[in-house]
């Protein structure tokens, strides 16, 4: 298990993160979510030791690694904006890995490599956006590396390229024997990947969500009434993500059966369940806290 | 997995030392050829009498030798330069970082490499330059070099090429500006070209052998102190820093202190007047201060401006 324990971080008398704690086992595909400039980057440095914390601890099966750097080699991280890959051919890029990572699978990078049509000879920094994405996502998953963390993947990427790598990852984690935390702003990229969101805050974790808890619970309905009033029934206990002339749709983060008596005995015109999404159930919890794109 | 390591850095550095050895090996052959040109055919040895003394030695006016010449500390001040600088503006340190190695067991490592590649490409060259002296040595003159000439050179050239590595591997661990980098180490280069022309002159009384052993030891021991001093800042080296002129806020200060010292003490010392002091103490002041302390200055006068 790796855990994360109180990390700080400071830069120019700025605290960018406080406090942040959480738990990461292998099999666990865990979503980091917040707004631009929030701190998730600067948490991935933080505990990839780019940055030195200013307090606090990551553990690796109980081993320290201020103290005990060696259990690093269990975590992987390609900092996206800053990393060391450009001048070198995509062929030469093991030759640095396979030193670090023991498990490093060359064979298998280079299948990679070949399935995705990415040429060897290519200079990572000649590659296009998505192409980038792929060739980290690879030497991630060829690493062998039991904790590995994504920023931003999808970033700017085509469809098909998004599912390539959501796929990777889906089928990486299968055996449980690695674990992915993928940080993204957009919260519907993480929509079906993630089974865990951690949302950070105020540069703090300010939730911990076990998406399928959250799931089994919440509803996201689309209603008709005769009436113009919102009934009080919604407005207490839903939340309101759209309006479109008297087409409402609101999610219930506790949908229980009382809940939908009460709504049928307001004869409602249209009572119809629709697909809830990772964003509904945010807005959901949140409100307006989010910050995401509510007023889409 | 130190060999691993050592094969890591290897994997980084081994064009630049190719590359700089390939550069080294062509100027040393340039320098040999047109020591040979200078040779005048009025001795029957390529050496002067010095070489059987322990001194640094000194060209004859009878022909010039590169014994232990002074590309060699040139390329150790910019491979002290450029292996820092590099793996900081590179990105390499961040996945150095977060290898697993040791920090110390990195610094050391990659120190040790750059040393013995730099001795490497000395003696590589320096062999090439021996052979070009050996096989231009005219009809008539012998090779007579001795071994107190030959060491006390070597060694002496060795320091020196060591501590300028040593300044600007550590001026590079610190500095997170390429450009601000480099006119940093080449001012203190140069100041110290200026400097050691004035302990010359104070040492004018002292024995020649007694200055250079002095001098060595002295190099020896700021090179020796800069290592060191880097490997203990390597260990607390954090890159939300990278691209700020320090990459250790908390050496602005002692930095500023020593920089206006240093200038105050470099303008005034070959003057018995006041004033050089005054006015380099009050230049150095101000001109440290605002390059020190631009960053949030600058902040400040827009914060101003945009008010």
């Amino acid at each position: 298990m790796l855990r994360v324990s109180k990390l700080t971080k400071q830069i120019d008398h700025r605290q960018i993160i406080e406090d942040v704690s959480f738990d990461w086992q292998p099999g666990e595909i865990v979503g980091l979510v917040g707004r631009n400039g929030v701190g998730k980057t600067t948490l991935f440095r933080t505990m990839t030791r780019q940055y030195l914390a200013d307090a606090g601890q990551v553990l690796i099966d109980q081993h320290d690694l201020g103290a005990e750097p060696a259990a690093q080699r269990q975590l992987f991280f390609i900092d996206t904006q800053y990393n060391f890959l450009g001048n070198y051919r995509l062929r030469d890029l093991p030759d640095f890995y396979a030193l670090v990572y023991t498990q490093f699978d060359r064979d298998r990078y280079t299948q990679l490599l070949t399935r995705f049509k990415l040429n060897g000879q290519d200079q990572y920094r000649r590659l296009s956006k998505g192409m980038r994405a792929l060739v980290n996502l690879i030497l991630a998953l060829t690493s062998n590396a039991t904790y590995i963390i994504l920023d931003e993947p999808f970033d700017g990427l085509d469809v098909i390229v998004r599912e390539n790598i959501a796929s990777m990852v889906i089928d990486e984690v299968a055996d449980q024997t690695k674990g992915f935390l993928i940080s993204s702003h957009d919260l519907n990229e993480l929509d079906g990947l993630s089974d865990r969101v951690l949302l950070l805050k105020d540069n703090r974790l300010a939730h911990d969500y076990n998406l399928e808890d959250v799931r089994a619970k919440a509803k996201k309905m689309q209603l008709v009434f005769k009436d113009k009033e919102i009934p009080q029934v919604l407005k207490t206990h839903s939340k309101l993500i759209r309006v479109s002339g008297r087409v409402l749709v609101v999610v219930f983060p506790d949908y229980t059966p009382e809940l939908d008596d009460q709504l049928r005995a307001l004869n409602p015109v249209l009572l119809e369940e629709l697909p809830l999404t990772l964003e509904d159930l945010f807005r959901a919890n949140l409100s307006q806290d989010t910050g995401y794109q509510l007023l889409k | 997995m130190t060999k691993n390591l050592s094969r890591l850095l290897w994997r980084r550095y081994r064009q630049w030392f190719w590359a700089l050895l390939g550069i080294s090996v062509l100027a040393g052959i340039a320098i040999a050829l047109m020591d040979t040109e200078s040779w005048s055919h009025h001795s029957s040895v390529l050496f002067s009498d010095q070489i059987d003394q322990w001194l640094v030695y000194q060209n004859s006016k009878y022909g010039s030798v590169s014994l232990f010449s002074y590309w060699f500390v040139f390329i150790a001040w910019l491979s002290g330069l450029l292996l820092m600088m590099q793996d900081l503006k590179g990105n390499f340190n961040q996945f150095l970082f977060a290898s697993g190695y040791p920090r110390q067991r990195i610094y050391w490592t990659k120190l040790g490499m750059a040393l013995t590649g730099l001795l490497a490409i000395d003696v590589v060259t320096a062999l090439v330059q021996y052979l070009i002296y050996w096989l231009k040595l005219p009809h008539g003159m012998s090779f007579n070099l001795a071994l107190p000439g030959f060491l006390t050179t070597w060694l002496s050239g060795l320091v020196l090429a060591l501590v300028m590595f040593a300044i600007c591997w550590f001026a590079a661990l610190i500095v997170g500006q390429s450009g601000a980098l480099v006119i940093t180490v080449c001012g203190f280069t140069l100041s110290l070209v200026g400097l050691n022309t004035f302990f010359q002159g104070e040492t004018i009384l002292m024995a020649t052998r007694d200055v250079e052993w002095l001098a060595m030891g002295l190099w020896l021991l700021a090179a020796v102190v800069l290592l060191v001093w880097g490997s203990f800042l390597f260990s607390r080296l954090s890159l939300e820093h990278d691209g700020e002129y320090l990459m250790f806020p908390r050496l602005r200060i002692p930095l500023y202190l020593v920089f206006v010292a240093y200038i105050t003490f470099i303008f005034s010392i070959n003057s018995g007047e006041w004033q050089p002091t005054v006015i380099s103490f009050t230049v150095a002041a101000i001109f440290g201060y605002l390059w020190l302390w631009r960053p949030q200055l600058i902040e400040k006068w827009r914060q101003r401006r945009g008010n």
